[in-house]
């Protein structure tokens, strides 16, 4: 079975936000670039699978600036990913989901993959969006926000559980599928020295920008256009509760919660 | 073209809460056009009983009690196009996310999730607010036309009120190809597990409880105040990596993110781990015994003491004031 795994190159989570000059996105000045939180379980998801199912590889493939793709592309190589396809975002094309699952689209339309596996969302825009999209492209069944991930090795399928409102649903997949990871059922694995630096040498596949231009066009006129991007304004601190006694407290702070802050049931 | 399609999400015995604020949110972007719900499933009109929709369309076939999101996005955008609407508001909900990426595709419409806020732009586009890096920040985004596909965030939004009488219905045929698509292939549902009240991504408010309760008995005053409040429960890492509670409970980077009216930390000291999933909240409450703790700065209220007596005089005060009776009613942990 081939799995392909979608990785995004998202700023570290330490990262001083503050919008850039047009103060429509992120400035990237100094950005550290780095591997989504949710990615990292879906790679982690795709190596446990890989472990299980005799005959499974593993392919990590990223759509971004080359520097930042190919950074990614690397980590998920040195913790076990067999291949690496870094497609290239094009000069200028925006930063879309629909824009993002159309140019991962031509880099799986070309291969007989039977599980794509991504992040539920990526820590930066947060929209959960790539996964659905592609497989709407692919014309396949997506499974969102997954957990507990396994081959039934007997029957030859696939199940899981999407955590929905109110608990967990069992769900046989039928692939191929996109399954869009919560969780993985270990904590994502630490890329050992020795696999780091092999992976500086790994070759990785390249879809150049020029082959991605004509695959993103016809959905680039539905891309959204940054307007605004705005940090909150500083929250000014507590007002604390001056009381003496615990009735007291519990007395004020329900008529605030009340006639304040209008948020008492 | 003006008018909005809303997708109702059924639940036992009527719709989301999500899907009513999709309602109110379409007649937002309905430009003075009409609001039509969509409700999919077996049992006629009932579940959009007092949902206020100007139109009301159903659909029924073999398999629509469970849909995939792939059936829901063909049935939207059949429905979408059979009205001439531009716009379809989805609930907000974990799979009404997955339902605007895949019609997005399908039914060629600009796209977004999240959404906190929205107005009409030019030209027929719409102007959206969502948050992003986990509420540390805001974008706004322009969607252009001539199709918008968007999920309000649970919450950024009052629910309309009841409609006094039913709207015109009608049912809708499924179609072409529908059969082909995929199906739900859902086997089995299990509820949170010692969950009861709302479910923590829902909930308009919830409470929390951190390393500070000390130990795991302790937890129950927590428990016991979320009930007096109608609450959900939720937890520091602390308390899930000890095992307090199960991990469905925790409130953070690597658990859930709420975003409820009123969210009340209690004994949690605020670890940027914590703060990142219920930063967004509206009104934040906190209780803790230092007053140096990290929480207060995000916090709007604070209260600085020793939280076991206040917290149960806290959750007396409320069931008196909300007329229920003086004790929990509540199990509490076995």
């Amino acid at each position: 079975m081939e799995i392909a795994v979608l990785v995004k190159p998202v700023p570290d989570a330490e990262t001083r936000l503050r919008p850039d000059a047009g103060g429509s996105g992120l400035d990237p000045e100094g950005v550290k670039w780095v591997l989504a939180g949710y990615d990292e379980s879906a790679v982690e998801q795709a190596l446990l699978l890989k472990e299980s199912i005799p005959g499974t590889s593993v392919r990590a493939i990223s759509y971004g600036p080359l520097a930042r793709a190919e950074e990614v592309l690397r980590f998920a190589i040195a913790l076990g990913c067999d291949a690496a396809t870094s497609v290239e975002q094009p000069a200028g094309a925006p930063d879309d989901p629909l824009v993002t699952a159309a140019a991962l689209h031509l880099a799986l339309s070309k291969r007989a993959v039977a599980l794509v596996l991504c992040g539920k969302q990526a820590g930066d825009d947060e929209t959960g969006l790539v996964g659905p999209a592609l497989a709407e492209m692919l014309g396949i069944a997506e499974y969102g926000v997954a957990v507990n991930v396994r081959w039934d090795a007997a029957s030859s399928a696939l199940t899981l559980q999407q955590s929905v409102e109110g608990g967990l649903v069992r769900v046989r997949a039928s692939l191929p599928a996109v399954v869009a990871l919560q969780q993985a059922w270990n904590d994502p694995r630490t890329a050992k020295l020795p696999n780091i630096l092999k992976s500086r040498k790994a070759a990785i596949e390249r879809m150049p920008a020029s082959e991605v231009s004509s695959a993103i066009a016809t959905v680039q006129a539905l891309a959204a256009r940054r307007l605004a991007f705005r940090l909150p304004p500083p929250r000014t601190g507590a007002k604390m509760i001056e009381y003496k006694s615990p009735e007291e407290a519990a007395e004020r702070l329900v008529r605030i919660l009340r006639e304040e802050a209008k948020v008492f049931p | 073209m003006t008018g909005a399609l809303a997708l109702l999400e059924r639940t036992a015995g009527g719709v989301t809460s999500a899907s009513r604020e999709a309602v109110g949110v379409a007649r937002t972007v309905a430009d003075g056009g009409a609001v039509v719900g969509l409700l999919v499933g077996p049992g006629g009109t009932g579940p959009a009983s007092g949902i206020p929709v100007d139109r009301l369309f159903t659909v029924e076939g073999p398999g629509l009690t469970d849909p995939s999101t792939a059936q829901y996005a063909a049935l939207l955008s059949h429905a979408a196009t059979q009205l001439g609407v531009a716009r379809i508001v989805v609930p907000g909900t974990a799979r009404g996310r997955d339902v605007v990426g895949r019609l997005a595709v399908r039914w060629a419409a600009s796209a977004a999730t999240g959404v906190t806020d929205v107005t009409l732009g030019e030209g027929g586009s719409l102007r959206i607010t969502r948050p992003v890096f986990g509420g540390r920040a805001s974008e706004t985004l322009e969607l252009p036309g001539p199709r918008q596909v968007f999920a309000p965030k649970p919450h950024a939004f009052s629910e309309p009120s009841a409609a006094a009488a039913p709207a015109p219905s009608e049912t809708i045929a499924l179609p072409d190809g529908f059969d082909k698509l995929p199906t739900r292939g859902a086997e089995g549902f299990e509820p949170t597990a010692g969950s009861k009240g709302p479910e923590l991504g829902e909930a308009s408010i919830v409470v929390s409880g951190g390393r500070g309760l000390r130990t795991p008995e302790s937890f129950r005053l927590v428990e016991d105040l979320a009930e007096s409040l109608g609450a959900a429960v939720g937890a520091s890492r602390a308390v899930t990596d000890a095992g307090w509670r199960p991990s469905s409970y925790q409130v953070g980077q690597t658990g859930r993110s709420v975003s409820p009216q009123l969210y009340i930390a209690v004994g949690i000291s605020g670890a940027i781990q914590h703060i990142v999933g219920m930063v967004s909240a509206r009104v934040i409450v906190a209780i803790n015994s230092d007053p140096q703790a990290p929480i207060f700065k995000v916090a709007d209220y604070g209260v600085v003491g020793d939280l076991f007596p206040i917290v149960p005089a806290l959750t007396k005060e409320i069931r008196k004031q909300r007329g229920l009776p003086a004790g929990p009613t509540g199990s509490g942990p076995g």
